[in-house]
């Protein structure tokens, strides 16, 4: 017997039982509703932290630093050691195994390029911090102005600037300040700043500005001193972290091209003072944002081979991954409760069915139908009221998830909340519950449908 | 004529309660191919034992059962179920049509199991209905024919895949006499045209001495007369 003739007769039957069939699908499609209208919550969930997250920066951002092997330093932390009083007791220097890869430390505009070149790499940048002593009237302070790339406007902190505005273009005299910080400058009315003027002023070389003060410590008559106005056109409420889109800690930012400006003719002048101390190096960290988070590691480990040290707080994306694929699993469990009554429902209906036909399979068996014949007509039975059982249920769980999202959207707006989609439905999801509702069905139905095949011809064609 | 099946101290015992039942209890006999053979005996003789055995809907305690020179008693499930496809076709005295298909459909089924193709097995069920004299009632459900179109649907059912052998139990137990000589009419011109081995179970036996070439009468398990029709 053909399978699609198997197929036939098995939806042949199931339709003459229509209000049966009917009723056994619709347990089956609650079931399944309530497996994926659960699941796809937990994966809805998930994908609103990694969405949010990724968008922070916080995780598809590499941090490259030279590759020395400094105890206690960034490399030394993304190993796990310790850092502080006494790291240098505990962890030595040692020297690099013959076969390791050489350690580098150029960190400047070729290895920029280098590392953007890697597949999967969005976009390359340095952690650029210009030391400037920032001046508002009469009072002036020293600080370490960080660069922010212009790509970070719909990053991190960047995304919603309380006061104000991002910067207009990379090599603006702009600058933003963290909320504290204006607060500093105006406890009263920090929005006021915008629109003002900043005046930063930092060290170059030869004669870019005006000469330094005679006795200013340890500069020579090549030094000068530049003073640059820059417009406060935004404030932010917080800072970002230090691995983040801008990486950060200052409460100052300005473009990252005057920055790296700023950084270049401060290091020139450093240069030009101590020229034993030059250095291949141009930048102290490069941050590397990758195209996909889960593309972090892979990206990371290759900046390693090269020789610098990399690390991410992709292990952390990890780490709340398998937390929500132990929420997923829980969420499955209570969404599975139905369908566990679903399937006792459809070992019912197909036991019923056999009872009612009983004669039926006799008849069957007595013309030439195997016992496997039968197994599978009854099998085909009860995965076909699986799989329209899953489809409906599918259905149903979308729509009643889309009640419930439109529902909550609605309350976390009201609370002043960012609303999003609760309910992920991806395909694999779709797919996974039909594909698990007919196998559910089959094993429910793999006991009547062994009954079945095992009846006695004779008994049966006796049956009334 | 050759011989299409051979039975030697056939033995189907069944136990039922604390006692055992010996329905069956050392049968030998042999029919040739193309003989209409006739199993008389009352109720509870052993004549519809023995048509199951030789259907092979069911196993023999003892004894062997030979057809088309293979043992049934050595078969395996799957055997069975392929001797039944394509050995022999059963005409049952409830007709045993499913009632939830139409004639064509009870006859489509069976060829359904012998893996015959649709297009071919529709011309072929209604050929077979045409042949029967029911070409019109093709797409009538059982409860909408009469017993005696109902068994001629049988028939056409047990021929569909073309069977060497045609076992029918009490064919007409359920049919006017009318009916029932037009049934056995049909049965032995099916012997007589087309060379089909026919065995009947019946009690009624003149009607088994105008159409049967012999008659086997059972009794308790065992043959107590066989003979041949004076017609004959």
């Amino acid at each position: 017997m053909t399978f699609r003739d198997t197929l036939g007769l098995a939806l042949r039957n199931l339709g003459e039982a229509k209000l049966r069939t009917s009723l056994t699908t619709l347990g089956v499609s609650i079931g399944i509703a309530s497996l994926a209208g659960m699941v796809s919550l937990g994966v809805g969930l998930q994908d609103q932290f990694v969405a949010r997250f990724t968008k922070s920066g916080l995780f598809d951002s590499i941090t490259v630093t030279p590759g020395q092997d400094i105890p206690g330093g960034l490399a030394t932390l993304a190993r796990g050691g310790r850092r502080g009083f006494g790291a240098n007791r505990r962890a030595p220097r040692t020297a690099p195994s013959p076969d390791a890869t050489p350690l580098r430390s150029d960190l400047n505009d070729e290895t920029v390029k280098e590392l953007a070149a890697l597949e999967g790499v969005r976009e390359v940048y340095p952690n650029v911090r210009a030391p400037v002593e920032a001046k508002y009237g009469s009072d002036s302070e020293g600080l370490l102005a960080a660069g922010v790339p212009m790509t970070a406007h719909d990053e991190g902190a960047f995304q919603s600037i309380t006061f104000g505005r991002f910067f207009s273009d990379d090599g603006a005299k702009e600058c933003l300040l963290s909320l504290d910080m204006a607060k500093r400058i105006d406890p009263a009315n920090p929005q006021n700043l915008i629109g003002k003027d900043l005046i930063l002023i930092h060290a170059a070389p030869g004669s870019r500005g005006a000469a330094l003060p005679p006795g200013d410590a340890g500069l020579s008559a090549n030094a000068s001193r530049v003073e640059e106005p820059y417009r406060i056109v935004g404030i932010i409420e917080r800072e970002t972290g230090p691995f983040g889109g801008s990486a950060t800690v200052s409460g100052l930012m300005i473009p990252l091209g005057r920055a790296k400006a700023i950084a270049s003719a401060t290091r020139a002048l450093q240069q030009a003072l101590v020229p034993e101390r030059a250095s291949e190096r141009t930048y102290n960290a490069l941050i590397v944002k990758v195209k996909h988070a889960q593309a972090v590691q892979d990206i990371e480990d290759q900046i390693k081979k090269k020789g610098f040290s990399a690390f991410s707080l992709n292990d952390a994306l990890q780490g709340a991954k398998r937390g929500f694929i132990i929420l997923d699993i829980v969420l499955s469990l209570i969404g599975s409760i139905a369908l566990a009554v679903s399937s006792l429902g459809i070992m019912n209906t197909m036991v019923m069915s056999i009872l009612e036909r009983t004669r039926e399979i006799g008849i069957m068996k007595a013309i030439g139908g195997s016992d496997g014949d039968i197994r599978r007509i009854f099998l085909i039975e009860a995965s076909a009221i699986g799989f329209f059982g899953g489809v409906t249920g599918v259905v149903l769980g979308w729509v009643v998830g889309r009640i419930i999202n439109f529902g909550a959207n609605v309350y976390i707006q009201n609370q002043g909340g960012t609303p999003g989609n609760l309910f992920s439905l991806p395909f694999w999801l779709i797919g996974g519950a039909i594909g698990f509702s007919v196998t559910i069905s089959l094993l429910a139905g793999s006991y009547p449908a062994a009954r079945a095949a095992r009846l006695d011809p004779i008994r049966a064609l006796r049956h009334d | 004529m050759a011989t299409l099946l051979e039975t030697r101290d056939l033995k189907k015992h069944y136990q039922m309660g604390g006692s055992v039942v010996r329905a069956l209890d050392g049968v030998s006999l042999s029919v040739a191919q193309g003989e209409f053979v006739a199993l008389l005996g009352t109720s509870g003789s052993g004549k519809s034992t023995l048509l199951n055995l030789i259907a092979g809907l069911d196993r023999p305690t003892e004894g062997s059962l030979r057809i088309f020179d293979r043992d049934l008693a050595q078969m395996s499930s799957e055997e069975l179920s392929l001797h039944r496809r394509r050995n022999v076709g059963i005409i049952f005295q409830s007709f045993n049509l499913v009632p939830t298909m139409t004639a064509r459909e009870n006859i489509t089924l069976a060829m359904m199991f012998a893996g015959v193709p649709r297009t071919e097995r529709d011309a072929a069920a209604r050929s077979l209905l045409d042949a029967v004299g029911l070409g019109g009632r093709q797409d009538h459900r059982p409860r909408e024919l009469s017993g005696g179109e109902q068994q001629r649907v049988a028939i056409a059912r047990a021929l569909s895949n073309k069977p060497h052998l045609l076992l029918a139990d009490e064919p007409t137990g359920n049919l006017d006499s009318h009916t029932s000589r037009d049934i056995l009419g049909t049965l032995k011109n099916l012997s007589e045209r087309e060379g089909k081995t026919i065995i009947i179970v019946t009690h009624d036996a003149s009607l088994a001495d105008t159409y049967a070439n012999r008659t086997i009468t059972l009794l308790d398990g065992v043959i107590i007369d066989e003979r041949t029709p004076s017609r004959v």
